[in-house]
């Protein structure tokens, strides 16, 4: 009874009275009408049902062409040496901030596809680095940020997204796990990073909507949905991705099993002011494949 | 003066070493009993490379995302050796202590969902990931690719560590007031903090049932006939009056309505119940009748009453 307390109650929900941002913190998404008013946000998702095979091999000319229509629709310039050159300029040092999680890592062919983009729109080779463990040492001089990881659920943050892939820009990411990681966004404003990310690449091509055991992986747990996500905005990416997988995790068990809410995602808008966690404002952008899209 | 001051800090400085040297006896003791407890070979598989040990500041560096789980728990110390055999991939045994055998049981329900498979005092095994518990220890051995030989091994190593465990260690007496009937066993959870709760049953933003590493809590689905389950939860306290204070903060927060009721129909037409006997606050959730709330209720009373202190 949030009126009473100020507290946020398993309550609030079933009377579907909560705000919308908080709605989304908690995989909760509201149905019908776009809210009227608040800033917007656009997320691009692009599926190809040869991304993945049946052997979980990703093939590269495939996402290539994935990531060029997204960025195309995103940017809205479909010449990649065009639409690219709006992302980085000549004269940036460029980083590519991966994630090499050895159960769901950035595939390869991600991480190709987007550096020979960079280098496309006349970065040179040696100016384009690609890290995650060290990316505190590696790329916190460079001047623009490609932001790449694929997308998962985590036992603390509720999902692994965009914004929690610059915990490895601090020395210590537990800082930031009391309240569910509430405050992941903040590491977003410190100087290393503040107002270079340049794009959000939120990799579904294997989503993992549920886990288990000491490293919260479990292969019967992850699906091919063949998809990539782009946006410009973090927030916005994850609260999609947030989504798609709770709804697959739904689908999947029959009801929502019990997870950590994804706190973070809210709380990086009404708090940090870093992007759109309510789904009614995002605009989604749906390209490719249509089976099993889930959203 | 100076001289004898300087005798007294001599004394002090080996006292001081004296006692270093015993803490990190006792603690590699630790680490040597933990490597006895695996063995180095099984069945055509072999330990490979050095073992590595983590502790409540280190554990982060193995458990990616997963390390607040166990902190949420009395967690020591882990544990992990990797085996190898030509061809077959990798399979990790995780050795927990989880300073007690309540907490070895508590991350072990954290997330059980499978038949038990019979190795320590309670296990699972899934996709390549046996899981079981025993004295203060907790063991997860995973395959990295599940095939007939490493799900053979992973069976084979637990059976190995929980037989090297001497102890065999007590489940939560609190476990004790739960009512058996329409119980659904694999949802049974022991726990201490609010994160855990909000991870088996989102109940409030705020931690508003005063929950802490002080507190032990169970939490419980029960069947309900062509329905979705209600769910049970207990929490004991250090005292009494910390029990009333948190049902206080409870009801004020989370059902005001209900007053010394303590009873209320929720938004979803459930009924939401709570009680405080003692120092433990009994609460159901989301039972479909107002008779069955309060009987659920009434039977986790009478059996704390008659077993629990």
């Amino acid at each position: 009874m949030r009126a009473r307390t100020g507290n946020l109650t398993r309550r609030d929900f079933l009377r579907g009275m909560t705000g919308a941002a908080v709605a989304a913190a908690f995989g909760l998404p509201l149905a019908g009408e776009r809210r009227k008013g608040g800033k917007r946000a656009t997320v691009v998702l692009v599926r190809d049902e040869h991304a993945v095979d049946e052997q979980g091999r990703v093939s590269a000319p495939v996402v290539r062409r994935m990531l060029d229509d997204a960025v195309a629709a995103l940017v809205g310039e479909k010449d990649m040496v065009g639409a690219w050159s709006r992302l980085v300029r000549r004269d940036d040092l460029v980083g590519i901030k991966t994630n090499v999680w050895a159960n769901l890592h950035t595939p390869a062919e991600v991480e190709s596809a987007l550096r020979g983009r960079v280098i496309g729109a006349g970065v040179p080779a040696e100016r384009v680095l690609i890290d995650d463990s060290g990316a505190m040492r590696t790329l916190a001089h460079c001047t623009a940020l490609i932001n790449v990881r694929p997308v998962r659920t985590h036992h603390w943050a509720g999902i692994g997204g965009c914004i929690k892939n610059y915990a490895t820009f601090v020395p210590d990411p537990s800082v930031y796990h009391p309240d569910s990681c509430a405050d992941l966004a903040a590491i977003w404003s410190l100087p290393t990073v503040k107002r270079k990310t340049r794009l959000n690449v939120l990799v579904a091509l294997t989503p993992q909507f549920w886990g288990r055991g000491p490293h919260y992986f479990d292969p019967r747990y992850v699906w091919p949905y063949k998809g990539i996500m782009v946006s410009f905005d973090p927030v916005a990416v994850d609260a999609v991705g947030a989504h798609l997988v709770r709804t697959k995790r739904v689908l999947y068990f029959g009801e929502d099993k019990p997870i950590t809410p994804t706190k973070h995602i809210a709380v990086a808008e009404t708090k940090y002011g870093l992007g759109v966690a309510d789904l009614s404002r995002i605009e989604l952008i749906r390209l490719g494949w249509k089976k099993d899209a889930l959203i | 003066m100076a001289g004898e001051g300087c005798g007294r800090w001599k004394i002090v400085r080996e006292m001081v070493a004296v006692l270093l040297i015993l803490l990190v006896a006792v603690v590699s003791s630790s680490g040597a009993e933990m490597q006895r407890l695996v063995p180095r070979e099984v069945a055509g598989w072999k330990a490979s490379g050095e073992d590595r040990t983590f502790d409540r500041k280190t554990v982060f560096d193995y458990l990616d995302g997963g390390a607040e789980v166990y902190l949420a728990y009395d967690f020591r110390r882990l544990l992990t050796r990797h085996f190898v055999k030509p061809g077959q991939g990798r399979v990790i045994a995780d050795v927990f202590d989880m300073g007690s055998s309540k907490d070895a049981f508590g991350i072990f329900s954290f997330e059980r969902e499978g038949k038990d498979v019979g190795i320590g005092r309670d296990s699972e095994y899934a996709a390549g990931l046996l899981r079981f518990w025993k004295g203060t220890y907790f063991v997860a051995v995973t395959a990295e690719r599940e095939t007939p030989s490493s799900r053979s091994v992973a069976i084979s190593l637990g059976r190995a560590i929980a037989a090297a465990i001497s102890a065999s260690g007590e489940r939560p007496d609190l476990l004790a007031a739960l009512p058996g009937s329409n119980l659904m066993p694999l949802s049974v959870r022991y726990f201490h903090q609010a994160s855990s709760l909000d991870y088996h049953y989102f109940v409030a933003d705020q931690n508003i049932l005063n929950l802490s590493k002080r507190t032990e809590a169970v939490i419980a689905r029960y069947a309900v006939k062509g329905g979705k389950p209600c769910v049970l939860l207990l929490v004991r306290y250090p005292n009494a009056a910390a029990a009333r204070g948190a049902l206080r903060k409870f009801v004020a927060a989370y059902m005001p309505e209900a007053g010394s009721k303590g009873i209320t129909r929720t938004e979803n037409g459930r009924w939401t119940a709570a009680r405080c006997k003692r120092r433990v606050v009994v609460a159901v959730f989301d039972s479909p009748a107002e008779r069955g709330a309060r009987s659920l209720l009434d039977a986790a009373v009478a059996r704390l009453q008659r077993r629990i202190q």
